[in-house]
């Protein structure tokens, strides 16, 4: 049930009694009106036997007076007969003009009227004017007929009025039953009125009562659902085997998981309402500088973000863990930030094993370096024994001289690898000055019988003068390493192309300002490298070598460029037209050395 | 009796190396036919009565393995000498061919080796 339905509930449940109280009101103002036009009949009526009996009192009293002159023939006795007379007419008038006469009262009245004046005309007013002539009105025959006049209009009075009164009693009879009706109605519109309201307002109550009923048992699932909900985000939370740390918007820790417990050091309970940066103290790996608080960063900058390499977590109890972490922002309805959300993990092992694997790495780098090394010196080494040999068997001036010349030029031969060589393999503690163009063609020279091996062509375009600062012993292994898969990937026939661009700096390149420095690249023309591979690349122990690869040159390779604070590119392309693959890596003149980096 | 002397087939790519290996070998009197590659010591391999073949393994084009199969399958009986600069050619290479030597091992064990492969054809 929604609001609008209740509201038409709450409507209904008040006018519904209103409407019905109105009509019940409105059926009892129609009885009662009936009631009254009856009481105003009764009352007509009652004016009706009251003006009749006034009629008959004058009309006794006018006998009365003319009996007493008859009587006595003295003129005071026929006061009463004047003064009656004189009224009775203005009476009979009164009567006639009442209200509510039928036809029957009418001719009764009518008839009163005419028998009265025959009786005033043919007894009263002659016995008067006998008496008044001196004579006596005894006659016992006019006396009957006046008398039989009289009785006549007794009859005629006591007739009207029996008919007044029987009228007056029908009419009391019907206000009697009109009032019973009434009450009768008044009882069952009470009953059906109170019923039906009552009934109404328990279905729609009913209806109300249902659909609360309903919004409980909904509430009570939904919490339900939400509790579980909650429970299940807990148990996920506390089963993550990473640390996590949520924090309020202000930094301080709200909820840590037993794992970031167990990394941290610090108790929940502990940790509770503290600033991050008090349980969460992180530190750089070398410089030991502080690391900028996750949780303000995450404010700062309101995205996620990955913490920086070589972190290192110091424990409640001071000892230290190397961490990889990340931080995100909690996000409300707003996209405001509700909280953060730092997760890390302890990747002391993990480090562990990946200075084991560049360790392994530079073993496989010195394993291919030795068989260059051999390569490159035991053949002019042959040469050399061999012509020894031939000397010590005794030869002639011309052939020693050739000989000589021949051992001369495959020794200068051997000098200049060997010079490559430690050239190579010279570590520098601090990064200095490196001319790219002298490196590449080192690399190059100690490469070349490689090269004709595997039957691949390389082209050298390098300036003269272009140099950058690094350590020499770890760039040449990243070129070497790429200039070989480059070579390998072009395969018999195939062609490599190595130059250096130098750059000026300044301008724009992805929203980054260009540094000074130089971009060597490296293009083969080999079949490219499929789309689905690519992202592989640069992961450890990727190899499409299969057992002639350790699958940790790329990773190596783009460590030390990032030490350099360089950049490593690869493009591939595999179509039938313009295959091939151009890997740029871009180092800065002056850089700043990303220390630590390995 | 006089013997015609051996001949025998020198590839490699080192074109010094190869200059003083003939001498070498002629010195120690073999007839000596020289190539600069694979496919041109194969050329000279199935024209001439080539009677032991002295292989680099690292050539531009066709490495010595490669030109080992192709020689075993024209004259299987002709015994080759693999030469090699690096140390410890894979097995698989080494299978192909009847005997195998590090360049700088010197002269002696060069022709030791040769003259082995030789002997069983004086003999009969």
């Amino acid at each position: 049930m929604n609001l609008n339905q209740f509201n038409r509930i709450l409507r209904q449940v008040f006018l519904l009694p209103v409407i019905a109280l109105l009509l019940t009101a409105i059926a009892l103002f129609f009885q009662i009106r009936g009631a009254n036009s009856t009481v105003a009949l009764i009352q007509e009526s009652g004016a009706r036997i009251t003006q009749m009996g006034k009629i008959e009192r004058l009309i006794l009293s006018e006998e009365t007076g003319l009996r007493g002159y008859e009587n006595t023939s003295d003129i005071r006795f026929l006061e009463p007969y004047m003064e009656s007379a004189q009224h009775l007419q203005a009476e009979f008038d009164t009567m006639k003009q009442l209200p509510g006469l039928d036809a029957v009262e009418k001719r009764y009245i009518d008839d009163l009227i005419e028998e009265h004046e025959t009786w005033q005309e043919a007894f009263a007013l002659p016995v008067i004017a006998t008496i008044r002539a001196g004579g006596q009105a005894r006659d016992v025959d006019l006396n009957l007929r006046g008398k039989t006049m009289m009785d006549e209009i007794r009859q005629d009075i006591a007739n009207t009025t029996q008919n007044a009164e029987r009228r007056r009693e029908a009419r009391v009879e019907l206000w009697h039953s009109q009032v019973r009706k009434m009450e009768w109605l008044l009882l069952v519109l009470a009953l059906c009125v109170g019923i039906s309201i009552g009934l109404f307002t328990r279905n729609r109550m009913h209806a109300v009562s249902d659909a609360y009923k309903t919004s409980l048992d909904v509430l009570g699932r939904r919490a339900e659902e939400i509790f579980q909900s909650e429970q299940r985000l807990r148990t996920t939370l506390s089963s993550i085997g990473d640390g996590v740390i949520t924090c309020n918007p202000d930094g301080t820790i709200q909820m840590m998981n037993p794992v970031a417990v167990e990394l941290t050091g610090w108790s929940q309970a502990e940790a509770y309402g503290q600033p991050l940066e008090t349980v969460f103290h992180i530190v750089h790996e070398i410089t030991r500088a502080k690391v900028e608080n996750p949780a303000q960063k995450v404010k700062r900058l309101n995205r996620i973000i990955a913490l920086g390499n070589h972190t290192v977590l110091i424990r409640k109890n001071g000892t230290e863990l190397h961490i990889a972490d990340s931080g995100a922002p909690i996000r409300d309805r707003t996209e405001g930030i509700a909280g953060i959300v730092i997760i890390f993990r302890d990747i002391t092992m993990e480090r562990k094993t990946q200075d084991a694997l560049l360790a392994n790495e530079k073993l496989a780098v010195a394993g291919r370096l030795a068989a260059t090394i051999a390569h490159e010196i035991h053949n002019p080494l042959d040469s050399v024994t061999n012509l020894l040999y031939l000397m010590r068997q005794g030869v002639t001036k011309e052939e020693s001289d050739q000989f000589m010349d021949m051992a001369e030029q495959e020794l200068t031969r051997v000098t200049q690898i060997s010079r490559a060589m430690l050239g190579l393999y010279r570590e520098s503690r601090a990064p200095v000055l490196v001319d790219l163009k002298d490196m590449l063609e080192e690399i190059l020279l100690l490469m070349e019988h490689r090269f004709s091996d595997e039957g691949v062509i390389i082209h050298a375009d390098f300036p003269d003068h272009v140099s950058v600062e690094g350590f020499p012993a770890e760039l040449r292994q990243v070129f070497s390493n790429l200039i070989a898969n480059a070579a390998e990937a072009a395969g018999r026939g195939g062609e490599v192309r190595v130059s250096i661009a130098p750059e000026t700096g300044g301008r724009l390149e992805k929203g980054r300002k260009q540094e000074p420095g130089a971009t060597i690249i490296i293009a083969d023309n080999g079949p490219g490298i499929p789309a689905d591979i690519q992202p592989l690349l640069f992961q450890p122990f990727f190899t499409t070598k299969g057992e002639q690869g350790t699958g940790l040159g790329l990773w190596v390779s783009r460590g030390i460029i990032t030490k350099h604070n360089g950049s490593i590119e690869l493009t591939s392309d595999t179509s039938e037209t313009g295959h091939g693959t151009v890997v740029r890596v871009f180092l800065a003149t002056k850089p700043v050395l990303n220390a630590g980096g390995d | 009796m006089a013997q015609e002397p051996h001949l025998v087939l020198c590839v490699d790519d080192e074109l010094i190396g190869l200059k003083v290996r003939k001498l070498l070998l002629e010195r120690a009197g073999y007839r000596v036919l020289t190539a600069h590659n694979g496919s041109a010591g194969l050329e000279i391999f199935s024209k001439e009565p080539i009677e032991a073949v002295v292989l680099d393994y690292s050539m531009p084009g066709m490495n010595g393995a490669e030109v080992a199969i192709k020689m075993r399958q024209t004259k299987p009986h002709i015994p080759i000498l693999l030469l090699s600069a690096y140390i410890g050619l894979p097995s698989e290479v080494l299978s192909i061919v009847d005997t195998y030597m590090t360049k700088g091992e010197g002269p002696p064990v060069l022709l030791k080796k040769l003259g082995s492969l030789l002997q069983p054809l004086s003999t009969i």
